[in-house]
Formats: structure tokens, sequence, C-alpha cells
């Protein structure tokens, strides 16, 4: 029961997804973080407002943050599958001085 | 990618990189915003007294007590980037021998805050326009603003402080030196052929300090004017000396102008 428990806790702070999901993350981290840098810049530029560029950028790094960092579902669309194990004790069989251990 | 911690870290990593570009851009912007400073500086008045440099000095140097009459416009080197501009006004005068370099010394500074810098006590206080009603703009600053509200003309413009507000426009005239200057060896009377220049450095939020240019650079236009005609420094004024024997000096017929730095560490 409290290995079950910790297990889940484990899973929630590691917060593993799949494959593509993480495909997916690289490029929403490269293309969200490029547009919100462009975009600071041009909005400050033209409205000759430094704070806005300030805020634009650390808003959207807030709002990649929040896209990519926690385990979202749509990273988790793409589950390996895995073989079936082999053979019902796990396919391994250890004897040692003709005993079986394992 | 594939766990909480290692999206974090990318992610942060990458945020390093694109603040890096955004402020490498915004430091090149300068370069592509005009400026066309423009200033007329006139010696107004100057004296020469003997004076102590401090209270409890022995020495008694020769001091210059230099007025002047300034009419700037800088504002064009307040663009989006500017944090502020530090304007300075120096002596230069020539060595007293020939092969030697022209000294330069500071007889007034000011600290011009950009709109947008959080209020500090070390920054210049625009004067009220008093002097001039035409000048619309230039002369408020933030902190007199309580101050002039007694003027109904004031009154009305105060309203409009933040949005009007040029820190780059300045009209002196008869301003008196924040530094009586000297030279090393405390002799500065008679020396001929002395100019008034104006100066200033641009501190921006991001990107290289820009000093006093000159000559024209692509958008930016060199300053123009901005120097005075030569004058002389005249003889030693001699009320000056009258109460060497009480060691009283300068301090009391000539009176300097006080920056807002002076308040430091003291409440308002």
């Amino acid at each position: 029961m409290a290995d079950q428990l910790l297990e889940k806790v484990q899973d929630v702070l590691e917060g593993q997804i799949d494959f593509e999901g993480q495909r997916l993350a690289e490029l929403l981290t490269t293309g969200v973080l490029s547009a919100t840098g462009a975009i600071a810049f041009i909005l400050g530029f033209v409205l000759q407002d430094i704070r806005l560029s300030l805020w634009t950028g650390l808003g959207g790094t807030a709002l990649t943050f929040l896209i990519v960092v926690p385990p979202w579902p749509f990273f988790k669309q793409h589950p390996l599958q895995w073989l079936p194990a082999q053979g019902q004790t796990g396919g391994i069989s250890i004897e040692v001085d003709g005993k079986k251990v394992s | 990618m594939h766990t909480t911690l290692t999206r974090l870290q990318n992610v942060f990593g990458f945020f390093t990189t694109v603040a890096c570009f955004v402020a490498v851009f915004i430091a090149l912007s300068v370069v592509v915003t005009p400026q066309a400073p423009s200033a007329s500086i006139k010696l107004q008045n100057i004296q020469v007294v003997k004076g102590r440099p401090h209270y409890y000095s022995t020495k008694r140097a020769e001091f210059a007590h230099i007025r002047f009459d300034l009419d700037t416009d800088i504002s064009s080197l307040f663009g989006w980037n500017t944090k502020q501009v530090f304007l300075y006004i120096t002596a230069t005068f020539p060595s007293s021998s020939t092969n030697e370099p022209p000294s330069q010394a500071v007889i007034w500074d000011a600290i011009l805050p950009s709109k947008y810098e959080p209020w500090h006590e070390n920054q210049y206080i625009h004067p009220p326009s008093a002097s001039s009603p035409s000048s619309s703009s230039g002369t408020k600053s933030k902190s007199n603003a309580k101050s002039k509200s007694k003027s109904s003309k004031s009154k009305s413009s105060a309203s409009t402080d933040a949005a009007d507000y040029n820190p780059g426009l300045l009209s002196l005239s008869a301003q008196r030196p924040k530094y009586q200057i000297t030279t090393p060896a405390g002799r500065i009377a008679s020396l001929s052929n002395a100019t008034l220049e104006l100066n200033w450095n641009i501190q921006p939020w991001v990107g290289a300090l820009v000093w006093t240019n000159r000559a024209d650079f692509g958008l930016w236009k060199g300053l123009k004017g901005g120097r005075s005609k030569s004058f002389d420094f005249p003889a030693l004024k001699e009320s000056g000396s009258k109460g060497a024997g009480a060691g009283t000096g300068k301090k009391e017929d000539l009176k300097t102008e006080k920056g807002a730095e002076s308040n430091r560490g003291k409440p308002a």
C-alpha cells in the first residue's frame, strides 16, 4: 500500500512523457520562446517602450513554462508498446550448487 | 525532455539565450534611433577668489567661480533605450607650459532621468518655468509638482505632467556652478583662452555608454553648438582676501549650486 502510494508520488514528480511528447515539447520550447523574443523586441521598438519589451518577454517565458513543464495529457498520446514478457516468472532462473535460488 | 526537471532546465536554458539575443538587438537598435542635439552655452560671469579646498585645509588656493547661461535641446538623446543622461559642463583651459595638454574641470553637472526611470534623490529637478512661460515642457519634474500647484497656470499643466515630461530641454540663465575650480598648483587667475563645453554620457537600459559626439555618425548628428566663446580668467578679486586672518574664505560671498546628490543620506 505504502509502496504504491510512493510510486504514484514519484510518477507525479518525475512527470515522464512519451517520445512523441518529447519531440513536441522540444518544438514548443523553441517556437514559443523564439516568437516571444521577436514579439517583445518588435512591440517595444515600434511603441518605443522598453518596459513593454520586458514584460512581453517575461510573460511569454512564463507561458512557455506553463505549456512545456507539466506532463500534460497531450504529451502522452503515444505510449510505447512494450513486448510481452517472456515466460511466467520473468524468464530467468538462477541455480547455485544445483539448487534453485530465484 | 522526458521528465519535469529536464524540461524545466531546457526551457530555462533557452530562455537565457533568447533574453541575451533580445538584449543585443535592443542595444543595437540605438544606432538606428536618430539624434540631433543642439545647445548654446554662454559665459555669464566669472570671479576668481582665494579660498580653501575644505574647512580644515591650511592651503589657500585660487578658485574660479563661473556662472553660465545654458540653452539646450537634447530630447533626441532620450530614445526608448535611454535610462538617463548625465550632463556636465567642463571648463577647458590651457596649461601653463605649451607642450602639455589643456586642463579640463567640471563646473556643473546634472542627472536627467528618462520618463520611466524611478525617482531618485540624486536626479536633477528642473526649475519651475517662472521666467519663460512659453516653454510648455521641460521644466516639470515629478517631485516638484506639488510645490508648483500654487500658481494656477502650472496647475493646469500639472495634470499632463507625466505625458509631456521632457527632460532634454534645459534653459538656464546665470546658473551658479556646482563646483568651483582650481589647478593643482592652486593658481587659476589671469589664465587666458578658456572655453566652456557641454558634454554628456547617455546611459542606456541595455547596451553601451555613449559619450558626447561632435561629428556626425550615421543617423546621429553631432552636437550643434555646446561650446562657448573663449574667455580669460580675471585677476584675483581682492575682497575675498579680506578675511584671510580670520580664516573665513570665499564661502560667504560666492555661493555654489548644491546638487541634489548633496541630500544623500538625509531625509527629504
